[in-house]
């Protein structure tokens, strides 16, 4: 697993929203390891179903660069729809940020192998490549 | 149920453009229950417009509050004090609810955050269908339960158009005739003898084509 370069945390700041199966590894040990960047902030629920779309939007207005949210496969879902149902609220915000003139690749929806480290240091190396060709939406 | 859904976010962004304390308020009446401007939908709109203000370099103070209803006195109330504490009050009620604040709240400068649909019924999760027009002269108990005031794209009281084909409305394709649906049911239930009936030219005045409608049951005035 190749590690982050150190110049990730200047990119600015992403949030992951997942659940208590996506990430069954400390995120202190995979920032420790270097295979997270300090500037991802990691949101845990008991299931992306809980997800609401003021909380995907609350994150870019607290300054996020970009925001994620890494559910289970559909057909590994604890609660059987419950990322299914993120990925619908992604959907929605992706709306609201085109009516807001943000792009909407912005904001994500990753589905992950329940417990693996490897598809979520993927996805946040995607979001962190998306921000760079994109800009920086903050100033704000 | 009253349906309505949000007015594009550029819309109420125009709206508010000179505006820099404001609540948004919603209402757990038909419009959270269509999931238009109950409590979620309140956090929704007041991060997006939170959002979009400060992408435009004109941050905004924006509170959230949800009323029971505010087609009621009672719940209204509040308001009349409180509200004056902003610049504008965005309504995430139905028409009903914004024009109850505009009545009750002279002082406060109040702002629709939807746009009021239809009255429907909710067809599964996040689908809803007109089912009736409030018309005020009901003619249900000749047509099966099914409403062509309401269902038939013309509104029409004696059977379906010449457009109507294989059960489906000229206007498209995914939009079941009424009519045809009104025969059918009549004619499995040995009620096609309605049909035989000929519905008069429909007055349209009990509809709201006389006027600003009031319903008055004297036995409950004060």
């Amino acid at each position: 697993m190749s590690r982050l370069k150190n110049n990730s945390c200047q990119v600015g700041k992403i949030v992951v929203f997942c659940c208590n199966y996506t990430t069954s590894v400390s995120t202190d040990t995979l920032r420790e390891a270097g295979l997270i960047p300090e500037n991802l902030d990691v949101k845990k629920l008991p299931c992306t179903g809980r997800i609401e779309v003021s909380a995907l939007l609350d994150a870019f207005e607290q300054g996020a660069e970009a925001v994620f949210v890494a559910g289970c496969r559909s057909d590994e879902c604890h609660n059987l729809s419950g990322s299914r149902r993120a990925e619908k609220r992604v959907g929605y915000t992706k709306r609201l940020l085109e009516e807001l003139d943000i792009d909407p690749d912005r904001v994500e929806m990753f589905f992950v192998h329940r417990g693996e480290t490897q598809p979520i240091v993927d996805a946040v190396r995607e979001m962190t490549t998306r921000i760079a060709k994109l800009g920086q939406l903050h100033s704000i | 149920m009253i349906i309505a859904e949000q007015k594009p976010l550029d819309e109420i962004l125009e709206m508010i453009s000179g505006v820099e304390r404001l609540l948004v308020l919603g209402c757990r009446g038909c419009v959270a229950v269509c999931s238009a401007g109950g409590d979620k939908e309140v956090g929704a709109l007041a991060s997006a417009l939170r959002l979009g203000r400060k992408k435009a370099g004109k941050p905004i103070e924006i509170d959230e509050d949800t009323y029971v209803r505010q087609c009621d006195p009672e719940y209204l109330e509040p308001l009349e004090e409180d509200g004056k504490r902003y610049d504008a009050v965005l309504s995430m009620a139905c028409g009903v609810g914004v024009n109850f604040i505009a009545d009750r709240c002279p002082g406060i400068n109040v702002l629709p955050a939807l746009n009021t649909t239809f009255y429907g019924a909710n067809l599964s999760s996040g689908e809803w269908a007109e089912m009736c027009a409030g018309c005020g002269a009901c003619v249900l108990h000749l047509t099966g339960g099914l409403c062509p005031v309401a269902r038939c794209a013309k509104s029409l009281s004696n059977g379906p158009c010449g457009g109507s084909v294989g059960g489906r409305c000229e206007i498209n394709k995914d939009v079941p005739c009424i009519w045809h649906q009104i025969c059918e049911k009549l004619t499995s239930r040995k009620q096609h003898q309605l049909l035989r009936e000929i519905v008069p030219i429909r007055d349209w005045r009990p509809s709201g084509h006389g006027g600003p409608r009031r319903r008055i049951r004297e036995d409950l005035l004060p």
